[in-house]
């Protein structure tokens, strides 16, 4: 499993790297950077659900 | 262009940060901190002081170095708001428990959930202005700022309509014992307790048939598999009254000051086109913003300015002054709602934004970012547009203010004016 940002479409808004340090991390200029590049984890992947639920720019994906 | 600050020079007293005068008027304070002492470790107060915008945006963002709460030894944390309140969210400094009760209500003041809610504030709104429309003059602050928010909070819980007045009128007591102490303390003390019994039913009831409403949200919502307390939900109504009803009612009662005081060649401005309430807000954010300071604990050793803070230090960032900094606004010293160099639009956690402007700090930045933040800002542009429909000629009643007097700026109060008569044609 990869989570995905689409820059493009990213507001900078912070909701994923404040709610799942676990996964992004705040880059340059506010961009998120993906800090688990390959997972399996059911847990993680949770997470990453979570993320794509609260981000308001709906930039996230899993693919 | 406003008048250039005077140059106090390095000499800086810390017993200035007691005087009525810093309470009155901070910024020429902020300045001499910003430009001498942008680290100040005010010994007399036992504490460090950051005040330039890079810096105050990097402590915010910076979970690290800096926590909200501090930890005492044998367990919880210590917060100053436990005695009116009871227990709340703002006591769980950066804790996954904080991120938990945080997310409970947090989506429920931005999105589709918001949008959902306008009408209601549009008509609550219109409801409040209608108390005084035929009187030719009301007051800002007891008449129109303070009644909004609290009555748009209460259906939100979703507390009968008929009740609203009561309510208003706990939280004026609640809020006034929490700024001034002494006999205000007793009375909002009083006031608490009558709204706990208040709402006692209807958390009972709520928790046994859960609506659709923000009290339902918060009975049943499961942390770590189990709910919480009844003591806890009344905390969480306590800190929503405080926290989205007393920051939204000085805000308003802010950008009026401003503009009425301020900038009354503005106001004009936004008589002509009402889509300006929102920079009015945004620049009201940045150049005077209800909260100025806000609370941290070092959590290890931060070398800054040639200083080193040291480790469980209390530390105040000043947003109020890091929000005047000529190093990221040009003329800070001006209001002024056309402002090229803020990004205008709606704020968000991380205070990077797609135009390239520096935001204002006004909410705070990172972890605990105000979640309120959409919904202070629609509903005070929905209150004001809705005043000046009805309303012709708003003008000041009188040519001379006292200014913003409010609490302190280091007791954690809100900063705003404690009245603003006007008179208006119909």
């Amino acid at each position: 499993m990869k989570v995905k940002v689409d820059i493009e479409k990213c507001h900078k808004s912070g909701e994923c790297y404040y709610n799942h340090p676990e996964l992004f991390k705040m880059g340059e200029q506010g961009y998120p950077i993906v800090v688990i590049e390959d997972f399996d984890d059911p847990k993680i992947r949770k997470h990453a659900e979570q993320a794509i639920e609260v981000c308001p720019a709906l930039a996230i994906s899993l693919e | 262009m406003a008048d250039p600050l005077p140059d106090l020079g390095p000499e800086l007293d810390p017993r200035v940060f007691d005087s009525v005068e810093f309470q009155r008027d901070p910024f020429p304070i902020y300045k001499q901190l910003r430009d001498h002492h942008p680290v100040y470790h005010d010994r007399f107060h036992n504490r460090w002081i950051i005040s330039r915008y890079r810096d105050v945006d990097g402590a915010f963002q910076d979970n690290e170095s800096y926590d909200r709460a501090i930890y005492k030894p044998d367990g919880p944390y210590e917060f100053g708001s436990r005695h009116v309140f009871g227990p709340n969210i703002l006591e769980y400094g950066n804790s996954s428990e904080h991120r938990r009760l945080r997310n409970i209500v947090a989506g429920q003041f931005v999105g589709q959930k918001l949008t959902d809610f306008l009408p209601m504030i549009d008509q609550i709104s219109s409801e409040v202005i209608e108390r005084f429309v035929d009187d030719g003059e009301f007051e800002v602050v007891t008449q129109f700022s303070s009644q909004v928010p609290i009555r748009v909070i209460s259906n939100m819980l979703g507390l009968p309509r008929e009740d609203e007045d009561t309510f208003v009128e706990w939280y004026h007591l609640l809020i006034a014992g929490l700024g001034f102490g002494g006999d205000h303390m007793a009375r909002g003390i009083q006031a608490r307790n009558e709204m706990w019994d208040y709402i006692d039913p209807f958390i009972k009831q709520r928790t046994k048939n859960p609506g659709e409403d923000l009290l339902s949200r918060i009975c049943v919502a499961e942390i770590d598999g189990s709910r919480m307390s009844v003591e806890e939900i009344k905390g969480f109504v306590a800190l929503l009254l405080a926290a989205g009803g007393d920051t939204t009612d000085k805000a308003i009662a802010n950008m009026w000051y401003h503009l009425l005081y301020t900038r009354p060649d503005q106001l004009q401005d936004v008589l002509d086109d009402p889509s300006l309430w929102e920079n009015v807000f945004t620049e009201m954010m940045r150049y005077d913003p209800v909260v100025h300071a806000q609370f941290r604990h070092t959590t290890r050793e931060i070398p800054m300015h040639g200083h080193v803070i040291h480790e469980r230090a209390a530390v105040i960032l000043y947003l109020g002054a890091g929000n005047r900094d000529e190093r990221a606004f040009k003329d800070p010293d001006t209001f002024n709602i056309h402002r090229d160099d803020l990004h205008m639009g709606r704020e968000n956690r991380s205070g990077r934004y797609k135009d390239g402007k520096n935001g204002h700090l006004g909410f705070g930045i990172g972890q605990h970012f105000c979640m309120g933040y959409a919904m202070a800002r629609q509903e005070s542009a929905i209150a004001c547009t809705r005043l000046l429909q009805a309303v012709k000629h708003i003008r000041p009643k009188f040519t001379e203010h006292p200014g913003i007097t409010a609490p302190s700026i280091d007791s954690g109060g809100f900063r705003a004016p404690e009245q603003l008569s006007v008179v208006f044609d119909r």
